[in-house]
């Protein structure tokens, strides 16, 4: 019975301190995408046909989210059942939300104030016999349009 | 055409219900589902034991009884296992075991306070539990209870059942893609089989009583018994263990010395046998 006592505290502790990290990288998102919110990112395929002849470059933004064991258990019951895994929805938004941003702070250092054609590829890291999930990574890239210095 | 970014709006992607509301609802459901399909197998199980002639546990436990209850070598544990089979079989006699079914009593001596009722009707007793009986009383309690098992047929119930569980557990444990939920229902499950076999105890009780009163009398020193085993060592909370607490089991006692009062004395084991009991104490 030691095993649940255990495995009930690996829970709790999971849960605090993921919930603690999430609130905490949700903030950093949004006051990051405001800061960020000058470099204008698309995912249509050519830039709008006004601009100016500039610098084009790749830019790239990787994150790689690891789920907590809280998070583990719960979609594990979600599994069970069917239906919307909320645990791991708001992991994937993270991540989402995080590369884009990374992606843009590489624009900002190079000098671009657009990127143009953003996509989005989201990979699970698995591990162990039964293929269980235990991070996610998201790796957003698009073309940087960097203006030339008047 | 205007091209801009603008502020991300929240609570779209993500659900605004706080995650432990679902977990909880979740895992309560499991558990109630956990609940229904053991206590349905148990009750098919112990329906369909019925079914299995008592021989055939004979012959299952047969190989192990070899191996494992020989006839003691040495004078001492020789007498007292006379003594604990003739107590036995008076015991026995009151309780009216159904055809077919019988009952060998073992004594292994050794400083194991323990006693249990196994498949094929052996019943072993442990030098370490005769020890600290204070009377004849107590000891026929001990007797009488494990015999009751045997009456019941809580044995091969118990085997049974546990095999049909767990492979259920199994099942849903395999389907399952995190190995901590997993063990956290095989956890589930065997706390849930554990209340099945202390209503087991609890009737094996009740049988024990009868018995110790239709031969004493009266049933004074029958509660004894629990003091010993209430203040040997720690016992675990109430739903993890496979026994009811001893408390309660000795408040059973107090509760049918109520309705049947009658006077008595509780009689000492034999002087021989208390001899015989402490020499022995080789394990083998």
């Amino acid at each position: 019975m030691i095993e649940l006592i255990v495995l009930g505290l690996f829970i709790v502790v999971g849960y605090i301190v993921g919930s603690i990290a999430e609130r905490r990288h949700f903030h950093s998102i949004r006051r990051r995408e405001a800061e960020l919110a000058d470099i204008l990112a698309f995912s249509e395929r050519l830039p709008p046909a006004s601009t100016v002849p500039r610098d084009i470059t790749l830019v790239g933004g990787n994150v790689v989210i690891s789920i907590d064991f809280f998070k583990s258990v719960s979609a594990a019951l979600r599994n069970l059942f069917g239906g919307r895994v909320a645990a791991l929805e708001s992991l994937v938004e993270r991540a989402r939300r995080e590369a884009l941003l990374r992606m843009k702070e590489e624009a900002r250092a190079l000098g671009a104030n657009m990127v143009v054609n953003v996509k989005l590829e989201t990979a699970s890291i698995t591990k162990g016999a039964r293929q269980q999930v235990s991070a996610v990574e998201v790796y957003a890239y698009g073309t940087a349009m960097i203006p030339h210095a008047h | 055409m205007n091209y801009e970014n603008r502020q991300v709006p929240e609570g779209i992607n993500v659900s605004r219900d706080h995650p432990l509301k679902e977990f909880f609802a979740l895992l309560i459901g499991l558990l109630l589902i956990l609940l229904v399909v053991i206590a349905g197998l148990s009750l098919i199980a112990e329906r369909l034991v019925r079914f299995i002639p008592f021989e055939t546990e004979r012959r299952l436990a047969a190989s192990v009884a070899e191996r494992y209850l020989s006839t003691p070598s040495d004078e001492d544990a020789l007498l007292v296992e006379s003594y604990l089979r003739k107590l036995g079989a008076q015991l026995a006699a009151h309780q009216k075991l159904p055809e077919g079914i019988s009952v060998t009593i073992h004594y292994q001596p050794g400083e194991v306070v323990n006693a249990f009722a196994t498949l094929g009707g052996h019943v072993v007793i442990y030098g370490g539990l005769l020890r600290k009986m204070p009377s004849e009383n107590a000891l026929a309690m001990v007797l009488a209870h494990e015999i009751a098992h045997i009456k019941h047929r809580d044995p091969i119930t118990a085997t049974g059942r546990g095999l049909t569980v767990s492979v259920f557990l199994a099942s849903i444990g395999g389907f399952s893609n995190s190995s901590a939920l997993a063990s956290l229902l095989n956890n589930m499950g065997l706390v849930t089989a554990m209340s099945f076999s202390r209503e087991q105890e609890r009737a094996a009780d009740r049988d024990a009583l009868q018995a110790v009163y239709a031969h004493y009398g009266h049933t004074h020193g029958a509660a004894d018994l629990f003091d010993v085993l209430g203040s040997s060592g720690r016992e675990p909370p109430a739903f993890l263990n496979t026994h009811p607490m001893s408390r309660d089991r000795k408040d059973a006692v107090r509760r049918f010395q109520a309705e049947k009062s009658t006077e008595g004395e509780t009689v000492p084991i034999p002087a021989a046998v208390r001899a015989a009991i402490g020499s022995s104490s080789s394990s083998r």
